[in-house]
């Protein structure tokens, strides 16, 4: 089905948004999920929503890429605002790119003024979790701690590499979206039989 | 409350208004769209410094206030005292830092809560309990420390009445008609009973005496800086004392502290011998021997104001505590409620100065047992009369007089520190001649040195002891309460025309509107819109904005306005925010600075003290009083307007008055008690006195 193979792209993407969380949540005998999803061995490249056990675990979730506050974020669209996860979205993106060439401006100039850099990097991570952007979260945590102990080595390096990857991965999952259309989707692929 | 009753009724919060402040757009966008959400109506801002302006244009216009902590422009926790300084409005903090330090940090700033970021919807349904809870302790203070009135008692009735209406109807507008309630309750004065959720009355709590007294003893006790509520309610020992009652009157007395230490501080004119006591001594004389007349003055509070007013030796000046405090009461007996009020007010700050000074011995007169009424009304009269000279004297060199009578006293006030504290009243003008009667307050004889004072009540004026060095008495807005008139005074007096200390009401038998706009209820009034008791209304404080016509017109005009603005209303623009009524700021500080070309300079230390005045409600923290106090450091020199921010900055005020040392209060007033011999101007010293209420948080 259209709706199931968008759904398993979406998996695949690695991402845990709503839908696919509900899913993946739902006991598997009430499910009628597309074979492919549910196998025993899930493919490398799926995320928690996929995992092994049917549906992920809560250390999964913890190594998604995003996590309940973006479930809130999509809970919060509506008819009345019919884009605002995406919305806010990219103002994350817009704005944690300029805070992360600051950072790295920052390194540059003042590579020891650490204090300037956990700065910076705490604006990102009250970013990225305002967004449930788990991973990014997570990443900033441990480069506030690389401050502390006064190695940045290779941390910014994976920073950006985080940023990168969440950003490619929101974009295409808002694609998918577009494609697949209302946002129910999943709804009502439960609903088929 | 009504809604609350309610089991939090979904109509009630609907429409609250929030105003966001982070420089982080992501989070900016979500918020906003959970509050929209929770059906309130939020208003977003990324820059603290645009947000504390918007908050200053229009105070009433949000209910609670959500900061970031980490922003560029401005640090969080700053803002967040200023608008508990300012606004008194609740706010809340939220960090995705969520390290422990930090967030205690933001709770002893005063911050009703701290949410981590992300915030969740569930959290921010539930920010409307802190503007109710705040609200609610607003009044729970009020009605503690204020006298009821009748006005006071109808107040709940019709609260209940509103309330319940608005959570029937369950529409925004019932938002906003309890906040208009509530700001109603708060204009008229802090000291309006005003739960009002409750039916009941609580019983109000009268700062007696020897009640302050203790309360006294037992801060001295722990240090004005380890006073805390519950510590002094323990060592007073008053059975019926609510932890809210000590706090409450902590911060007015802090606040009054703070005053008292700038005046003193700053007080730094050098006075003329007083040239004009003999025009003192008529309008002490057509004061007191009217208001003793009246059967209202004790004779012997009419023989010391008598005193005080010619100058005589500043013994008599200085009544032992409980003399003058006897004194006050009897003279208040007579007075209205408003005048209790005011007392009450005046009291805590009163003492706030021996406090300061250490010596809080049981005489400390003026600041002895403040009696409720007393305390403040003699503060004014104390001061008018001995600044009598002071009062109306049009020149500057009246203001030399007042001044230099003060100065007299000084030794004699000081002594003992507590002593020092009957500040005269800065803010009492005596007329030079045109002493209207008192008994016309209104009728401000056109010559303006009429020195008004504020008496509401002849009790007032009997009640100024004479020892009352100054006695800030902020009068809060008190309506009738002739503190107000001792701050129109003050800032009248800046300008060297007398103070008048206008009462609001007019009822100030023997005040003397100096200038044709003083009139009392002009200047009052505007007095009694802020909530804090202590407060004066922006209008009086001057800040401001626009004079009022006639009011505190005094031949400096300008200075005044900018001292007090409030009476003069002209003043600069209240920029400062803090300033403004209600506000408890700063504004006090403003008085005369700037331009007072005329002794009255020495507002300055309102502003220190007014800050202190402005500070938020009681309800905040300690912590807060404390940065107020840091922040009312020195008043900016300059002009009008100036002054004002000086919350924020800790500016000082210029005037030659102008404390430098004012750093915190407490360290204010020790070098302020060193320097007895200043007295304040009496600007300073009405305007002191009057400012002291508002006890707001600090």
């Amino acid at each position: 089905m259209a709706i199931d193979a968008a759904l398993e792209k979406v998996w695949a993407l690695g991402l845990c948004a709503t839908a696919w969380r509900r899913e993946c949540e739902a006991p598997p005998t009430s499910r009628v999920p597309p074979a492919s999803a549910w196998t025993a061995s899930p493919r490398p490249s799926l995320l928690p929503c996929a995992a092994a056990a049917a549906w992920p675990s809560s250390r999964e979730r913890r190594q998604g890429y995003l996590d309940e506050q973006f479930n809130q974020l999509e809970e919060l669209q509506d008819e009345s605002s019919p884009n605002f996860v995406e919305e806010v979205v990219a103002l994350f993106f817009k704005d944690s790119s300029r805070l992360l060439t600051n950072i790295e401006q920052a390194i540059d100039k003042y590579p020891q003024d650490f204090y300037r850099l956990d700065s910076l990097v705490q604006q990102l991570k009250g970013s990225g979790s305002s967004i449930g952007a788990l991973r990014m979260k997570n990443e900033c945590s441990v480069f506030k701690a690389n401050c502390n102990d006064r190695n940045l080595e290779g941390s910014l390096q994976k920073m950006k590499r985080e940023h990168a990857t969440l950003k490619q991965k929101l974009e295409s999952y808002f694609q998918l979206l577009r494609q697949v259309g209302p946002r129910d989707y999943a709804v009502s692929s439960r609903k088929s039989p | 409350m009504a809604p609350v009753e309610d089991g939090g009724g979904v109509e009630f919060p609907v429409g609250m208004k929030v105003l966001v402040v982070d420089d982080d757009p992501t989070c900016l966008a979500v918020l906003k769209r959970m509050l929209l959400e929770c059906r309130y109506d939020a208003t977003t801002c990324s820059q603290a410094t645009r947000a504390l302006t918007m908050l200053r244009e229009n105070r009433r216009g949000f209910d609670v206030i959500i900061s970031d902590v980490h922003m560029p422009d401005m640090d969080g926790f700053r803002l967040l005292e200023l608008v508990g300084l300012e606004m008194d409005l609740p706010v809340i903090m939220m960090s995705a830092d969520s390290r422990t330090d930090i967030v205690m940090k933001g709770i002893k700033h005063g911050a009703c809560d701290y949410l981590i970021k992300p915030v969740r919807m569930e959290e921010l349904k539930n920010i409307w309990q802190h503007v109710i809870r705040k609200k609610f302790n607003e009044n729970k203070e009020h009605e503690h420390s204020g006298s009821l009135d009748d006005t006071d008692r109808t107040r709940p009735t019709n609260n209940d009445n509103e309330y319940a209406s608005s959570a029937n109807d369950g529409a925004e507008g019932s938002w906003k008609s309890q906040k208009k309630k509530r700001d109603k309750d708060d204009d008229d004065g802090e000291l309006e009973s005003g739960d009002p959720s409750s039916t009941s009355k609580k019983p109000r709590v009268v700062w007696s005496v020897e009640l302050h007294q203790q309360f006294v003893n037992a801060v001295n006790h722990l240090g004005i800086d380890k006073a805390v509520p519950k510590k002094i309610l323990e060592l007073m020992n008053v059975p019926g004392l609510t932890r809210e009652n000590v706090a409450s009157h902590l911060q007015k007395f802090r606040l009054y502290l703070k005053r008292i230490a700038q005046h003193h501080a700053g007080i730094a004119n050098p006075f003329c011998p007083p040239a004009s006591s003999g025009k003192v001594g008529s309008l002490g004389g057509l004061d007191f021997q009217a208001l003793a007349a009246s059967g209202q003055i004790p004779p012997q509070a009419l023989a010391a104001l008598q005193d005080e007013l010619l100058g005589r030796p500043t013994n008599s000046l200085v009544l032992p505590g409980r003399d003058q405090s006897s004194l006050r009461l009897a003279a208040v007996k007579g007075n209205k409620p408003h005048g209790e009020r005011e007392i009450a007010f005046g009291q805590p700050i009163y003492k706030c100065q021996n406090n300061a000074y250490g010596a809080f011995p049981q005489s400390s007169p003026a600041v002895g047992g403040m009696p409720s009424f007393s305390a403040w009304p003699n503060n004014k009269l104390g001061m008018a009369d001995s600044t009598g000279t002071l009062g109306g004297m049009s020149n500057s060199q009246n203001s030399n007089i007042v001044l230099h009578e003060l100065q007299q006293q000084p030794d004699a006030m000081l002594s003992g520190t507590l002593h020092s504290l009957d500040v005269k009243p800065s803010g009492i003008v005596m007329p030079s001649q045109s002493l209207n009667t008192f008994s016309a307050s209104e009728g401000l004889s056109p010559n303006q040195n009429t020195l008004m004072i504020p008496a509401q009540s002849s009790g007032f004026l009997a009640a100024m002891p004479p020892s009352m060095k100054h006695e800030p008495v902020l009068a809060t807005s008190q309506p009738s309460s002739s503190l107000l008139g001792g701050i129109d005074l003050v800032n009248q007096a800046s300008t060297s025309q007398p103070l008048i200390s206008t009462h609001g009401g007019g009822n100030l038998s023997g005040l003397v509107n100096r200038n044709p706009n003083v009139v009392p209820s002009q200047g009052i009034s505007t007095f009694h819109t802020p909530n804090n008791p202590y407060l004066v209304s922006p209008n009086s404080m001057g800040v401001g904005s626009k004079q009022p016509p006639g009011v505190l017109k005094t031949e400096n005009s300008d200075a005044l306005n900018h001292s007090y603005g409030y009476l003069g209303g002209s003043n600069p623009p209240m920029d400062s925010g803090l300033l403004s009524s209600q506000s408890k700021n700063t504004q006090f500080g403003l008085l005369g600075q700037d331009d007072i070309t005329g002794s009255w300079s020495p507002l300055p230390n309102v502003d220190s003290y007014g800050n202190t005045v402005g500070l938020s409600h009681p309800g905040s923290s300690s912590s807060s009083f404390q940065s107020s106090n840091v922040a009312l450091g020195k008043l900016p020199d300059q002009g009008r307007g100036k002054n004002h921010g000086f919350v924020g900055k800790g500016t000082c005020i210029p005037s030659r008055f102008a404390v430098d040392e004012i750093e915190s209060p407490t360290n204010n007033l020790s070098h302020s008690i060193g320097s007895s011999g200043d007295i304040m101007s009496p600007d300073i010293f009405g305007f002191s006195e009057q400012m002291v209420i508002t006890g707001n948080n600090f």
